[in-house]
């Protein structure tokens, strides 16, 4: 076992991350990171020349950094998850200067039995991937990772569906000091004027509610999560006359993590970090599957 | 020409979209048509700002000026800001001429006896608007230009349209001020804020079309119901619902135009009742939410969502109120003692 380590872990918290679903990697070399690093950075390299990837404002060299993170994983049988770190370094710099991060992409997967049960030896499963950092860097890595591994990367959406399971489970989850609201925002673009609607409930009310919907500790089903759906959806309307369920759930945010239809998601609590890692590969499973 | 004025007034021509600098200088008249003349408007911004600080050095501008420059742009761009309303009461009923030079004494010298450094500076337009731009400094520091407060007052109203810059500990002080400088006694924040000053002003001096059923300029069809189909054996089969629910859809808003605003925002602590097939949530205490809708035009989007058959006809008084109630913030809670369907906004 891994120990935990907190400080990598935690790099994961409070930033934005782009989901994306990975098809398993062929040939992918775990001793090998520090090559692949090498590879990957001549790859920007060359694609700048072109006239790609580039950031405005960014002038400097860019330098590439790949590493293992074993605590990021559910079992055994996954797969530790892969750091990919893109820094500008000064061709003359100071010595006291740090590089800055310029873009972080995390290969992970979280209990994904269901992908690498029956997976040949060649293949590595890392199905969820999460990006930071500008859009013109994930598409010249993702470029480089999808020739060399023959993999095929796709943007994760989250369907209100799996939008409302979220909150659900993440209402139900202890938190011991004041915990942020639990948010959903619905949007309804198709009118002459677009509308958004913003609930927010108290995270304390919103926990008693879903605790009394509840029957087993540990476990969810489908019909608890719509029950605690209709129940939010029914107050609002009593009060406003304004079905929710025919508008469009886009965002859902809580004290453990906030997650948005366009597969964007920003995770808030260490304790429960490998839970939504959990559901997030799930989720990327089901769309490579 | 202090260095300060100079930079001042280039930032301030940069913010100006080029083809309206023009335009702005004119109406602002700080420099001679000829000096303006002079001016190519068809280079870089930067250049241009640069230029226009030339010219200011030759007529020696200074702050003063330069603040007029400033509520000249905000006074076109008053969208931009966000505004509140205030409200302001007198004890009695007297109705007093308005001296306007008074007026700008009394403000000014309230807000320099308690600070020292601050810049204040008026303008008045055609719809008897006065607008007050307020650079606000210490006793032992310069104003600062770049965070202005800047208030419209109608002299004829008891309305006051307040965009504070991020400074606002200077609030009090600046309504303070006003109700000396206006000779009423009393000042609050209404519950009322948005970026359209116009809408704003719409709805606290009423001049929106109201939900009167008695005058009604347009002849009582339902309009917007589609047309019968060419073929007579088609038809809309829900053509009277439809009817009825568009009749009961501009009870609640009316007929005209509806003022612009953003947001509004709901503060609900209601009880949470279930459904007497849910065997939920009864509680005793509150179930306690915050609920913000935001549009480019709220309203309009709020009257849309019944014909689109998103909302029940008629819609909910929480909603059809806002312009009436003149406020778009509000804390809602059960009434006591009534039907849990009822309830009351303090």
């Amino acid at each position: 076992q891994g120990s935990e380590d907190p400080q990598r872990t935690a790099l994961l918290l409070r930033k934005a991350w782009t989901l994306y679903s990975v098809t398993p990697l062929y040939r992918f070399g775990r001793g090998r990171l520090r090559d692949y690093a090498r590879l990957l950075g001549a790859f920007i390299a060359a694609e700048r020349q072109k006239g790609l990837a580039v950031e405005v404002g960014v002038e400097l060299d860019i330098k590439v950094a790949l590493s293992s993170l074993p605590e990021l994983r559910g079992s055994e049988q996954d797969q530790p998850a892969v750091l990919v770190q893109l820094s500008s370094r000064s061709r003359a710099s100071p010595k006291n200067s740090e590089d800055k991060i310029l873009w972080s992409g995390c290969f992970c997967c979280v209990c994904g039995d269901d992908l690498s049960e029956n997976m040949p030896e060649d293949f590595t499963c890392l199905p969820l991937f999460l990006a930071n950092g500008a859009e013109c860097y994930m598409s010249v890595v993702g470029n480089w990772f999808q020739q060399t591994f023959d993999c095929v990367f796709r943007r994760l959406a989250i369907s209100p569906f799996n939008l409302s399971w979220m909150v659900a489970m993440w209402t139900g989850c202890k938190v011991d000091k004041a915990a942020s609201a639990v948010e959903l925002v619905f949007s309804v673009p198709c009118l002459p004027q677009p509308l958004d609607i913003s609930y927010a409930i108290h995270p304390e009310d919103a926990k008693a509610l879903w605790d009394i919907i509840q029957k087993t500790p540990g476990e969810i089903t489908q019909e608890e999560v719509d029950v605690f759906m209709d129940c939010l959806y029914s107050h609002f309307h009593r009060h406003f006359k304004i079905r929710l369920s025919a508008t469009k759930l886009v965002k859902v945010s809580t004290a453990i993590a906030s997650a948005h239809c366009d597969g964007i998601v920003k995770m808030l609590h260490s304790q429960y970090l490998s839970g939504v890692l959990m559901l997030l590969t799930e989720l990327a499973i089901s769309q490579i599957q | 020409m202090d260095e300060t004025v100079a930079e001042y007034i280039r930032r301030t021509v940069l913010k100006i979209p080029r083809d309206e600098i023009k335009m702005m200088l004119q109406k602002w008249g700080f420099l001679s048509e000829a000096q303006l003349q002079t001016l190519n408007f068809h280079q870089l911004k930067d250049n241009i700002s640069q230029e226009v600080v030339q010219l200011c050095e030759e007529n020696s501008a200074d702050i003063k000026q330069a603040a007029v420059l400033d509520i000249i742009y905000n006074h076109i761009y008053q969208n931009k800001r966000m505004w509140s309303v205030y409200h302001m009461r007198k004890t009695g009923e007297e109705l007093e001429y308005f001296d306007l030079t008074d007026f700008r004494k009394k403000f000014k010298r309230r807000l320099q006896s308690a600070l020292k450094n601050v810049t204040v500076t008026f303008q008045e337009y055609e719809d008897n608007a006065i607008w007050i731009r307020v650079a606000w400094g210490t006793p032992h520091r310069q104003p600062n230009q770049y965070k202005p407060s800047y208030v419209v007052y109608h002299p004829q109203t008891p309305y006051v349209f307040v965009s504070a810059s991020v400074l606002k500990s200077n609030l009090p002080l600046l309504c303070q001020a006003l109700i000396v400088a206006s000779n009423y006694h009393d000042i609050r924040e209404m519950e009322l804020r948005g970026h359209s000053l116009n809408s704003l002003k719409d709805i606290v001096f009423n001049r929106y079309s109201h939900n009167f059923q008695t005058y009604c300029p347009k002849p009582q069809q339902a309009s917007t119901v589609e047309p019968e189909s060419a073929d007579l054996r088609i038809i809309n089969e829900n053509r009277g619902e439809k009817e009825r629910i568009q009749r009961l859809n501009q009870e609640g808003f009316g007929d005209g135009p509806q003022p612009i605003l953003q947001f509004a925002q709901y503060k609900l602590e209601t009880m949470f009742k279930s459904r007497p097939e849910m065997d939920v949530l009864d509680k005793k205490e509150p179930f306690r939410c915050l609920v913000k809708f935001s549009s480019p035009h709220l309203l309009e989007s709020l009257k849309s969502l019944v014909p689109a058959g998103m909302a029940d006809a008629p819609l909910s008084p929480l909603l059809t109120c806002i312009p009436q109630k003149a406020r778009n913030y509000f804390r809602i809670r059960d009434k006591k003692g009534l039907p849990p369907e009822s309830f009351v906004s303090p």
